[in-house]
């Protein structure tokens, strides 16, 4: 007992010492922890990345950063040229298609290698394609032009027996691969260039498959995407990836066209907050950003400098309107009548919202296409901002100076500018019709429910494109489609856009179009509001960033100008 | 002594089970599919599929297939980051929050303790006024405030830091007093009631009395009363500050593991949120039953068995 005493009596005497060279020797272990740590070689072109790469799983990719990763480290039979970022031969050396447009054969490269040596056949693609098939993700639909991917597809996630033989796509010999089409594709290159259509290598991803013994479906431990397990066959093998914190790029020792690799090490840092990683920018050797808050970018802009460059995107702001009778709630619906949508998109000046909240200059949105993106295409007239009209309209509608017109919200997520420009369209549509419409701001899950639930009045929404084709964004309002959050059909858009997309003349092509966008917009299922730029921050040193609208970037064509 | 520790141990894993059930409905009420990304509606199926893999589909399967996995030490991998395993992203951003928790809680207690003894022996000078406004300060500056100042002086104006980086011992300090400020006005006005209220006592006069010059008397006989208060806060603090801070993480760009408290709330990523509430909670738990111990060497009028004796 008296030893226990005399222990406790210590370290009652001894207490602030005691406490004091725990924290002391706490901090002796931290720093010693610390410089231990070997700071990094610099790499060749060092770049940030927003909070880190989703994927690398070519299958699940859908976030436009992972897409740039996936290109240094894969080669689909078409890749994208870096400076017009159209599909040119990749993988594949040449191309034989039948008159009809239906049947692509693919020769591949001889010298076309993995970054571990192995040669890159048919079967490489097959597997990868077979695989988004069994496990799709969603971006899987572009495999839908294929002869037999579609029904495939749905066979398998049904857990029906499925024959893959069925698929029109064969491996002819090591190297030749046939792909069969249901229907020509005009934009059949684009697709083959994109990140869904590029190869894996089964070898290296062996050992992480993984057979559900209850459905028997065969699926990877994604950790195969990471070092050193990843094998791709693009101009890069990723040599490190510490999460959140960075990824290094190093040029492949197997690719074929090694030449055309301009720097050998490329590092992707990984900012979550966009604020802290444009101050690391300015701090320099950060060699580009292409995130950056419209408050910084606008502000640059006004200081003219020289480092910022803005340039067309590829997609629309608009506020997306419930067309259905009936509300979620079983209220009539007063925006059923097309004449209280025409007055909502009238009545609205759209030029505020542009120089007092986006800011960057962005092309004012009457139609819902991005002007000037697609070759050949014309965009239709859109509705004007006429507010002696719009009140017309509402009172024609049965709304004399907003009388009678019951509550409706905007429906947007929080963060952004939503809010604001939210705030600037409630006050026009208060002094300019009359009617007071409410904000209600929501979380972004719980915003895309509502969103894709159809349960809302009008909701801030926006469309990127995926490839580069008027279908692309048209195809989002067809009656039958998922992505048709507005609930709107109309049986001529919807022949004009199929018939558009089977047609092969260009023009009958383009102008079947139009017409099929001037009834969208006449109709107004959605309220433009404006086109979304990008822009990027780099300095003169840098090459081979091109103005590209969907901010496609090939990392291995971008060069760093040392002094 | 050994019966208290015992039970209490015996109560973590009941704790745990009633934290991880309450987590665990919380995040199922929460609107919103894990699986889905962007603007764009996702695919019925991908996200079917999805669901499946994680055994997320319906309530009840994922109940009765994730605590099994728990028990084996595996959470499993993470609903947003499919490429990564939770524990991977655990393993990763735990020994960062703990190393910068360490150093904050280090500067938080040596200062914080030094400044409340000289406010409390200086009462009413330079060094209470001090120890006012660091609790001030610490208590009422948000951290997101107080960490943009120091990024904006240190590192945009004087170039004294590097910005967002977490390579050296350099790139530890500022985030390091960020997250020391609040931890660190606790300390301050506890020691400096504590000391106060020691300092006016009657074995202090008498020992002062005998002969035993001031500074003797403060480091002998004060100090270890006025610890006590402190001593009872550390626990709490450190299960805070060793499991990071989403604000100082998210201003300084640290890739630890405080920011998944919110991001993966954000994501609706069920795995890494259930793992970064065990990890708190154990911790928490874990810590508090050292201090009650520790209480129980520091002051021995307190006895910890006739508190488990109910």
């Amino acid at each position: 007992m008296r030893n226990g005493e005399s222990r406790t009596r210590f370290i009652i005497h001894h207490a602030s010492f005691i406490i004091s060279a725990i924290s002391f020797l706490a901090l002796l272990a931290a720093t010693i922890a610390w410089s231990r740590r070997k700071a990094p070689s610099p790499a060749d072109f060092t770049f940030i990345i927003r909070g880190d790469i989703t994927t690398l799983d070519t299958r699940g990719i859908t976030w436009l950063q992972d897409m740039r990763i996936a290109y240094a480290l894969y080669e689909g039979l078409y890749t994208l040229d870096p400076r017009t970022l159209k599909p040119v031969l990749g993988c594949a050396d040449r191309v034989d298609i039948t008159p009809d447009k239906t049947v692509y054969t693919f020769h591949i490269r001889d010298d076309a290698r993995w970054c571990n040596g192995d040669d890159v056949t048919a079967g490489d693609f097959i597997f990868a394609w077979r695989r988004a098939l069994e496990q799709p993700g969603d971006y899987t639909y572009l495999f839908n032009c294929i002869a037999g991917a579609e029904a495939y597809k749905t066979a398998c996630g049904q857990g029906k027996p499925a024959d893959f033989s069925t698929v029109g796509v064969k491996a002819i010999d090591r190297k030749t691969l046939r792909v069969h089409l249901k229907q020509p594709v005009k934009f059949f290159p684009d697709l083959c260039a994109y990140v869904s259509y590029l190869p894996q290598h089964e070898p290296s991803m062996r050992k992480f498959r993984i057979v559900d013994a209850k459905t028997g479906r065969v699926s990877y431990d994604a950790r195969f995407t990471r070092p050193p397990n990843l094998v791709g066959n693009g101009p890069y093998r990723l040599e490190s990836w510490e999460f959140k914190q960075r990824l290094r790029l190093v040029a492949s020792d197997y690719y074929w066209n090694r030449a055309a690799v301009k720097s050998k090490v490329i590092d992707a840092l990984c900012y979550s907050d966009v604020r802290t990683a444009f101050l690391r920018y300015e701090m320099g050797g950060i060699d580009w950003i292409s995130d950056i808050n419209s408050m910084d970018a606008a502000d640059l802009l006004a200081r003219g400098r020289k480092d910022i460059h803005i340039f067309p995107g590829f997609g629309t702001y608009f506020y997306s309107i419930n067309c259905q009778p009936k509300l979620k709630d079983g209220r009539p619906n007063p925006l059923a009548d097309v004449r209280v949508r025409q007055a909502l998109c009238m009545a609205l000046d759209k030029r505020p919202i542009i120089d007092n909240v986006a800011r960057l200059h962005q092309p004012i949105a009457d139609t819902f296409l991005p002007p000037g993106i697609f070759a050949g295409y014309q965009s239709p007239q859109g509705l004007p901002h006429d507010p002696q009209r719009a009140r017309q309209l509402l009172a024609d509608a049965g709304y004399p100076g907003g009388r009678g017109f019951p509550k409706l919200s905007i429906l947007y997520n929080e963060g952004d500018e939503h809010g604001l420009i939210a705030q600037i369209c409630r006050k026009q549509w208060l002094d300019v019709l009359g009617i007071d419409i409410e904000l209600e701001a929501l979380e972004i899950k719980s915003f895309r429910q509502r969103l894709h639930g159809r349960d809302y009045t009008i909701a801030r929404a926006s469309w990127m494109g995926d490839y580069d084709d008027p279908s692309n964004f048209l195809g989002k309002f067809i009656s039958t489609s998922d992505n048709n959050d507005a609930g709107w059909a109309n049986a001529r858009y919807d022949r004009l856009c199929r018939d558009g997309e089977t047609e092969i003349d260009p023009t009958r092509r383009n102008a079947m179009f139009t017409q099929a966008e001037q009834i969208l917009v006449d109709d107004v299922p959605i309220i433009p509001l404006y086109f979304y730029v990008n822009c990027y921050l780099y300095p003169d040193r840098v090459r081979g960033l091109p103005p590209d609208p969907r901010s496609m970037v090939m990392l291995h064509a971008v060069e760093v100008h040392r002094p | 002594m050994k019966r208290y520790v015992i039970i209490r141990t015996l109560q973590f894993p009941l704790i745990l089970a009633v934290i991880y059930l309450l987590t665990f409905f919380l995040t199922w009420v929460v609107p919103g599919s894990p699986f889905e990304t962007g603007d764009k509606k996702s695919n019925e199926l991908a996200l079917r599929l999805m669901a499946e893999r994680f055994h997320a589909d319906n309530w009840h399967s994922f109940l009765g297939h994730y605590p099994l996995r728990l028990m084996r030490g595996d959470f499993g991998q993470s609903m947003q980051y499919p490429d990564w395993s939770v524990t991977d992203i655990v393993k990763t951003s735990l020994p960062i929050s703990v190393s910068l928790g360490l150093f904050a809680l280090t500067i938080a207690t040596i200062l914080g303790v030094s400044i409340g003894v000289l406010a409390a022996v200086r009462r009413g000078g330079a060094w209470d006024f001090l120890s006012l406004s660091v609790a001030l300060i610490g208590i009422s500056v948000p951290t997101f405030v107080v960490a943009s100042i120091l990024l904006m002086v240190f590192c945009v104006k004087l170039h004294w830091f590097a910005i967002g980086q977490w390579q050296s011992f350099s790139d530890l300090v500022l985030p390091g007093l960020a997250l020391s400020l609040l931890p660190m006005a606790y300390i301050t006005r506890l020691t400096r009631v504590a000391m106060l209220d020691v300092l006016s006592s009657d074995f202090v006069r008498t020992a002062r009395a005998k002969g035993l010059s001031r500074f003797a008397v403060i480091r002998k006989h004060c100090l270890k009363h006025a610890l006590l208060p402190v001593f009872s806060y550390l626990g709490p603090a450190a299960a805070a500050t060793l499991t990071g801070s989403f604000v100082v993480e998210t201003v300084f760009n640290i890739p630890g593991l405080g920011q998944h408290f919110v991001n993966s709330v954000r994501n609706k990523d069920q795995t890494l949120i259930l793992a970064v509430v065990m990890i708190y909670s154990a911790m928490l738990l874990s810590l508090n039953l050292l201090v009650d111990i520790g209480y129980a060497f520091l002051d021995p009028r307190i006895q910890v068995e006739a508190k488990s004796g109910g």
